[in-house]
């Protein structure tokens, strides 16, 4: 048996402090006799009591003070969410400018002459133009460069993408 | 005459936005508030032990109730959503424990205004350290169910809400909870 039909008796009178003087007889002898009851009884007295307690010892914030923070920290978060895509399109310029900076200097360490190297490779480039074996043998001659690049890519996006995410 | 009309719109847009936000204005959230931050808080100091996390999860659950998009049928089921969210943190805490967090269920000095229904105040303290014990030694939705049906005076329905259980099992659940605390306060008493 998990439940009485008097345990409700029981929990009200305890509930509203009639509990045990001001309640019939024959709920006294029933709760008595009956261990749910009685279980009842026991539990809801020092819960009831406790919550008394703490509810004459509660000082919660005014309600004024609870709704500025949440209109707070609401426009905080707002202002947050309106900001994030540009951060985003602004960790995306930044790789690219990073990625591209990376490879001037790849290339400039390689060849050892960073002034000409501008100029050498564009007009390789321009010359090799529909040339199909000619721009293979480009890609071959500064595949440090691209392969760099790649690296700069691989490694700088993660970074800025770790930067421009919000950090939930 | 301008500044005031400034103000006025800038108001305007400021309670445009908070009504847009929020799920209820300021004036029904005072109301709302002034019914239930004092058994929510007491739910929070009795669950934490720690009256001054209970401050923090209090402002917690009144934010995410305002934030939430969810439409009530009433002011218990209102009510019942706010201590669903309240309980939800309090699971929360307990998964993360706080380094500075004092022993839980030991409230005996977070308010210790005496009762004076209870008669002898010593005898109400050394009842108040038994409960502790005693709560100590339950499970945590245990002590869930019990504090929301016999201090709070929740319904089964409304138990079975606010802890997210089904309604069907509340009655077995909290027969078993209510006898193991039963048994250990007769234990704390011998």
């Amino acid at each position: 048996m998990t439940e009485c039909p008097r345990e409700g008796d029981a929990f009200e009178a305890v509930a509203f402090g009639r509990w045990p003087a001001h309640v019939t007889r024959e709920l006294l002898a029933h709760v008595a006799g009956c261990p749910i009851c009685r279980d009842v009884v026991d539990v809801a007295a020092p819960l009831q009591d406790e919550r008394r307690r703490l509810m004459r010892a509660a000082d919660p914030p005014g309600a004024g003070v609870v709704w500025w923070r949440a209109t707070i920290r609401a426009r905080a978060e707002a202002a947050r969410t309106a900001m994030q895509p540009i951060t985003m399109w602004q960790a995306i310029a930044a790789t690219s400018i990073g990625t591209v900076a990376l490879a001037l200097i790849a290339a400039s360490w390689r060849s050892g002459a960073a002034n000409l190297l501008g100029a050498d490779l564009l007009a390789r480039f321009t010359i090799a133009r529909g040339d199909a074996a000619a721009f293979a043998g480009f890609g071959a001659d500064h595949a440090f460069i691209i392969v760099a690049g790649v690296v700069a890519c691989l490694v700088l996006a993660p970074v800025a993408l770790y930067l421009a995410l919000p950090d939930e | 005459m301008r500044d005031v009309t400034l103000s006025a719109l800038e108001r305007l847009d400021a309670g445009a936005a908070e009504a847009e936000a929020f799920q209820m204005d300021e004036e029904a959230f005072r109301l709302f508030y002034d019914r239930t931050a004092r058994p929510v808080w007491a739910y929070l100091t009795r669950m934490t032990g720690d009256p001054r996390l209970a401050d923090d999860l209090l402002q917690e659950t009144y934010y995410r109730f305002l934030r939430a998009r969810v439409s009530h049928d009433g002011d218990a089921h209102r009510r019942n959503y706010l201590f669903r969210i309240a309980a939800n943190l309090v699971r929360d805490m307990r998964r993360r424990p706080r380094a500075d967090a004092t022993a839980i269920e030991d409230v005996s000095s977070a308010a210790d205004t005496p009762d004076p229904r209870a008669g002898d105040v010593a005898a109400a303290a050394e009842r108040r350290v038994d409960l502790s014990r005693a709560m100590t030694r339950l499970k945590p939705r245990e002590r869930d169910l019990l504090w929301l049906a016999y201090a709070q005076g929740s319904s089964h329905g409304e138990i079975a809400e606010t802890l997210g259980l089904k309604a069907s099992s509340i009655k077995m659940l909290l027969f078993r909870a209510r006898r193991r605390l039963a048994a250990l306060l007769r234990e704390v008493d011998r």
